[in-house]
C-alpha cells in the first residue's frame, strides 16, 4: 500500500527521535504485518490527539490519498477504521482544501452513498457535514455536489424511509443545513416549481433522532433569511407553519376559540403530547418563526392561526433560559403594535450606526445574563446531585 | 378548353356518364319534406353516430365498420381504430362505450405499448368519470407499470387516491411522480392537496376521539356515581357474572362491568319519553320515575326526579289543586295516597313512607332500577281497589 519511503516518512514523524536502525526494524515490521491495520490504527489514534498531525498530512497529499484508499480495502475492519480517521480528519478545517482538490474524495464518497447496500453510508454523511461547516469549503462541496449526484438527489435519499438498510443517514440532515448557508443551496431547496422543502418538513418531528430533526429544522431557518420566500412558505403550496409549531405545542388544553383558529394540525392534540425535548432545537424553532415575522404580510399570518396562544403555553412550560428569551422576543412582536410606515418590513429598516452599537452592546450584555443564569442552574444541579452522591457514600461507608 | 386529344384521352365512359346529366333526370334526389333526416343518414353529415348500425339503414355506415375492424388487419391498426372509436365515445360522454371500446383495443394484446399505455390512460379517466375510482385506478396502475414517466396516468392514480379518500397513497403517486418530473405542476398541486385532506383528516380524527372520551367520561362518572349510593340496576339480558373479564376480581368488578355494559340498555329508558338519569352540577342524580295507577289504568310520568326530593313533594303537585281527569271518584289526593314499589323476583310489594326521599328508597336493598326508570305504584288507602289489589300479595314495610 504504501511505498518504502512514504512508510519510512511516516514512521519518521511518528517517531522521530528513534535511532535508526531500530526506525529500519520498525518499518520492516510495520510492514510485514498486514499492515494497513495496524497503520490505520497508528494514526486513528495519532491525528486526533495532535494537530501537528493534521498539519503534517496537509502537506502529504499522497499519503492521504494511499489512507483513502483503505477505505475501499477489502477487509471490512480496515475499512472502519479508515472511515474513522477521515471523519476526524474532516473536523478539521485546513485538510479541507486539500482533501477535497488532491485526494479528491468526493465523487468516491458520492458514489458510495448512493449504493443503498454501502455499509458505510453513515461515516460518509457525517464526512460531509464535516466538510460543509465553514463557508469556503461549501461552497467547493455544492459546486462539486451539483456538476455529481446533485442536491435532489442528496434530498430525495434523506426522504426515502429506509433506503440505506444498513445506515440511517441522519446526518444528511446536517449536510443540508450546512448547505443552505449558501444561497445558491437555498434557492435549489425552495424552488417553487419543485417539490423539495415539502418533502422535508415532516421531518420536524423525526422522533428517532435529534440528529435528522435538527438538520432539518436548520435548514428551514437558513431558508427563512431570505423573505422574499415567506408568502410561499406560509401559503397552501408548503405550509410551513404547522410544521414550525406542533414541536413546541404541549398537551395543555387551550379555550374553544384559541382552539378554531389554530392550523389543523394543532387542534385537538392528545394528552400524552410532548414537546420538542432538545432546547437547542426549540431555539431553532423560535428563531425561524422570528424570521418570519418580519413581514407585515408573515406577521398577519401568525397572527391569525393563533401562534401566540401555542408560544405563551411554551413560555410557562419553558425552563431553559435561552428558549424562553426566545419566546418573549417572539411574542412581543406577536402582540406587539405594528412598526410605523416605512418600517414594516423588519429586514430592511436602515439602522442608525449609533442605535446599532447600543442595541449589540445589550445585546451582549443579555448574553452575558443569560450564560450567568444557566451557570447557576447548573450549580445547583451539580450541588444537589453531589449531596446525593455524598448521601450515598456515606450511605455505603465510602467517603472520599 | 382543352384539345380534343386530351378529351379523347379521359376515362372511357366518363363522357357518357357526363353527358347523361344533360339529358336524364336526377334520381334518389332529397325530397323537400326529409332532406334533413337524409342528410343525416349519410355517413359524412351524421351529426350523431345511430346506436345500432343495421345495414339495411345505413348500408354506408356498416360499410364503414366492416373496414374499420377487419380482421384482416394488424393488431396494432385495429387497436388503434378502437382507440379512435373509444374517444369519439367519451367526447360525446358515452363512458359505457368507450370503456367498451378501449377494451376491446386493449384485448388486441398488440405490441405498440404507447397504445396501450394511452388506451389504458383514456379507460381510467372513462371510469373516472363514472365514479369507478377502483377500475380507474388498477387502469392507472397497469398504465404507471408499462411507462413510469407517463404523466397522465399518475395524475390519474394521484386523483383516484384521493377520491378514495387514501391521501397516503395519493402523496405516494404523487411523490413516485415528481421523481421522473420533478416540475410537473399537476402532481404538486395533487400532492400539496393530498396532504391538506390528510392532515384534516387526522384532525378530524382527533376530535372524534377527544369527544368520545368525554362522553365515556361522563357516562363513568355517572355509573360510578350510581354505584357509590349503592343503587342497582337491573338489566335482563346479562346477569352479573362473576369472573367475566380477568381472573381475580370481587363481585364489585364484575357489576360494575356489567353495569358498563348495561348502560346502552339499562339506563336509558326504552319508553317514549327518551329520557335519562343525569348528574346535575353538585352532584345530585336525577331521575325518570313513572307513578303507576292500577286502578285506572294510568301513569304519570316524571322526567327529573330529584334524589333528594320526598316523594310527597311530587304528590303535592300532582294531586294538590285539581284531579286528573281519569280521578272521576276525586279520591286520589296527597294525604291518602300509599305508595309501592315492587320486587319482582321475590314477587313482594315493599310500601314506600311518602315523607321518604328518592335516594332513600331506591337505596333499599331489594330495589332494582328496571330500564333505568324507577317506578312506583298508587293506590288510595282504604279503597276497595286496595284491598283486592294487595289480596294474596306479600307485602312488607321499609
Amino acid at each position: 500500500m504504501l511505498s518504502d519511503s512514504e512508510a519510512a516518512e511516516l514512521l519518521s514523524f511518528l517517531t522521530p527521535s528513534t535511532r535508526p536502525d531500530v526506525k529500519g526494524q520498525a518499518t520492516e515490521y510495520l510492514l510485514g504485518l498486514s499492515g494497513h491495520r495496524c497503520l490505520s490504527f497508528f494514526l486513528s489514534f495519532f491525528v486526533p490527539f495532535f494537530r501537528d498531525g493534521c498539519r503534517f498530512l496537509r502537506s502529504k497529499p499522497d499519503l492521504l490519498a494511499a489512507l483513502f484508499a483503505l477505505t475501499s480495502d477489502p477487509s471490512i475492519a480496515v475499512v472502519k477504521d479508515s472511515y474513522h480517521i477521515f471523519i476526524n480528519l474532516s473536523a478539521d478545517e485546513t485538510l479541507h482544501q486539500v482533501l477535497l482538490t488532491d485526494v479528491k474524495i468526493l465523487p468516491v464518497l458520492l458514489k458510495s452513498l448512493m449504493d443503498p447496500e454501502y455499509l458505510f453510508s453513515d461515516q460518509i454523511c457525517t464526512i460531509l457535514s464535516n466538510m460543509t461547516r465553514h463557508e469556503k469549503t461549501c461552497k467547493s462541496v455544492f459546486k462539486e455536489l451539483q456538476e455529481d449526484i446533485g442536491l435532489a438527489k442528496l434530498v430525495e435519499i434523506f426522504c426515502t424511509e429506509g433506503y440505506n438498510k444498513k445506515a440511517k443517514l441522519h446526518y444528511l440532515g446536517p449536510l443540508l443545513s450546512n448547505l443552505t448557508q449558501l444561497p445558491e443551496a437555498r434557492n435549489y431547496i425552495l424552488d417553487k416549481d419543485r417539490c423539495v422543502v415539502q418533502r422535508l418538513l415532516p421531518f420536524t418531528q423525526y422522533e428517532a433522532s435529534a440528529v435528522r430533526r435538527g438538520g432539518v429544522i436548520g435548514t428551514l431557518r437558513n431558508c427563512c433569511f431570505d423573505y422574499v420566500h415567506h408568502e410561499w412558505l406560509l401559503s397552501d403550496a408548503v405550509d410551513i407553519l404547522p410544521f414550525l409549531l406542533l414541536p413546541l405545542a404541549g398537551p395543555e388544553e387551550l379555550s374553544e376559540e384559541e382552539n378554531e383558529g389554530l392550523p389543523v394540525d394543532l387542534q385537538y392534540l392528545p394528552e400524552d403530547k410532548k414537546r420538542e425535548e432538545d432546547p437547542d432545537i426549540r431555539k431553532m424553532l423560535l428563531e425561524t418563526l422570528l424570521l418570519l415575522t418580519a413581514t407585515k404580510a408573515g406577521r398577519q399570518v401568525l397572527k391569525e392561526k393563533n401562534v401566540y396562544p401555542v408560544i405563551r403555553e411554551l413560555h410557562r412550560w419553558e425552563k431553559d433560559v435561552h428558549v424562553a428569551a426566545a419566546c418573549e422576543k417572539l411574542v412581543q412582536v406577536l402582540i406587539g403594535d405594528e412598526p410605523e410606515q416605512g418600517m414594516e418590513n423588519l429586514m430592511e429598516v436602515e439602522i442608525p450606526e449609533d442605535v446599532e452599537q447600543k442595541l449589540q452592546e445589550a445585546d451582549i450584555k443579555e448574553q452575558h445574563q443569560l450564560e450567568e443564569e444557566r451557570r447557576k442552574q447548573e450549580e445547583e444541579e451539580r450541588k444537589s446531585s453531589d449531596a446525593e452522591r455524598t448521601d450515598r457514600e456515606q450511605e455505603s461507608g465510602l467517603i472520599k | 378548353m382543352a384539345s380534343s386529344a386530351l378529351q379523347d384521352d379521359s376515362d372511357d365512359g366518363m363522357d357518357e356518364f357526363m353527358d347523361k346529366f344533360k339529358t336524364e333526370r336526377y334520381k334518389n334526389a332529397f325530397s323537400e319534406n326529409n332532406w334533413e333526416e337524409e342528410f343525416n343518414k349519410v355517413p359524412m353529415f351524421m351529426k350523431t353516430a345511430p346506436e345500432e348500425i343495421d345495414p339495411q339503414k345505413y348500408p354506408e355506415l356498416a360499410c364503414l365498420q366492416a373496414i374499420i375492424h377487419d380482421e384482416d388487419r394488424t393488431p396494432e391498426e385495429q387497436a388503434k381504430s378502437l382507440k379512435d372509436e373509444g374517444n369519439a365515445f367519451f367526447k360525446e360522454k358515452n363512458y359505457q362505450k368507450a370503456i367498451l371500446a378501449y377494451t376491446a383495443g386493449l384485448n388486441k394484446k398488440c405490441s405498440d405499448e404507447d397504445l396501450n399505455v394511452v388506451l389504458l390512460t383514456n379507460r381510467a379517466a372513462a371510469n373516472f368519470h363514472l365514479g369507478n375510482m377502483r377500475s380507474a385506478l388498477n387502469d392507472a396502475a397497469a398504465a404507471n407499470k408499462i411507462k413510469p414517466d407517463h404523466a397522465k396516468a399518475l395524475i390519474r392514480g394521484a386523483q383516484c387516491c384521493i377520491e378514495l379518500q387514501n391521501f397516503s397513497e395519493a402523496i405516494k403517486w404523487c411523490d413516485e411522480g415528481l421523481k421522473l418530473l420533478p416540475t410537473e405542476k399537476r402532481l404538486q398541486e395533487l400532492r400539496a392537496a393530498a396532504d391538506k385532506h390528510k392532515r384534516a383528516a387526522e384532525r378530524d380524527a382527533r376530535k372524534a376521539k377527544a369527544k368520545e372520551k368525554k362522553l365515556y367520561g361522563e357516562k363513568e362518572a355517572l355509573l360510578a356515581a350510581i354505584k357509590d349510593r349503592g343503587i342497582k340496576l337491573l338489566h335482563s339480558t346479562k346477569p352479573c357474572k362473576r369472573g367475566s373479564n380477568s381472573e381475580d376480581e370481587d363481585e364489585d368488578e364484575g357489576c360494575s362491568a356489567g353495569m358498563a355494559q348495561l348502560s346502552l340498555d339499562g339506563l336509558s329508558s326504552q319508553e317514549v319519553t327518551g329520557a335519562q338519569v343525569f348528574r346535575d352540577e353538585q352532584g345530585s342524580l336525577h331521575w325518570p320515575v313513572l307513578f303507576l295507577y292500577p286502578e285506572h289504568q294510568q301513569s304519570d310520568f316524571i322526567s327529573a326526579f330529584c334524589e333528594s326530593n320526598c316523594f310527597l313533594d311530587h304528590l303535592a303537585v300532582m294531586f294538590g289543586e285539581e284531579p286528573p281527569p281519569w280521578d272521576t271518584d276525586r279520591k286520589y289526593n296527597p294525604q291518602n295516597l300509599q305508595l309501592y314499589f315492587e320486587d319482582e323476583e321475590k314477587e313482594t310489594l315493599y310500601q314506600v313512607n311518602p315523607e321518604m326521599s328518592l335516594l332513600q328508597v331506591l337505596q333499599h336493598k331489594r330495589f332494582f332500577v328496571k330500564a333505568g326508570t324507577p317506578s312506583f305504584i298508587v293506590l288510595v288507602s282504604g279503597s276497595s281497589f286496595l284491598k283486592q289489589f294487595l289480596t294474596g300479595k306479600k307485602i312488607q314495610g321499609l
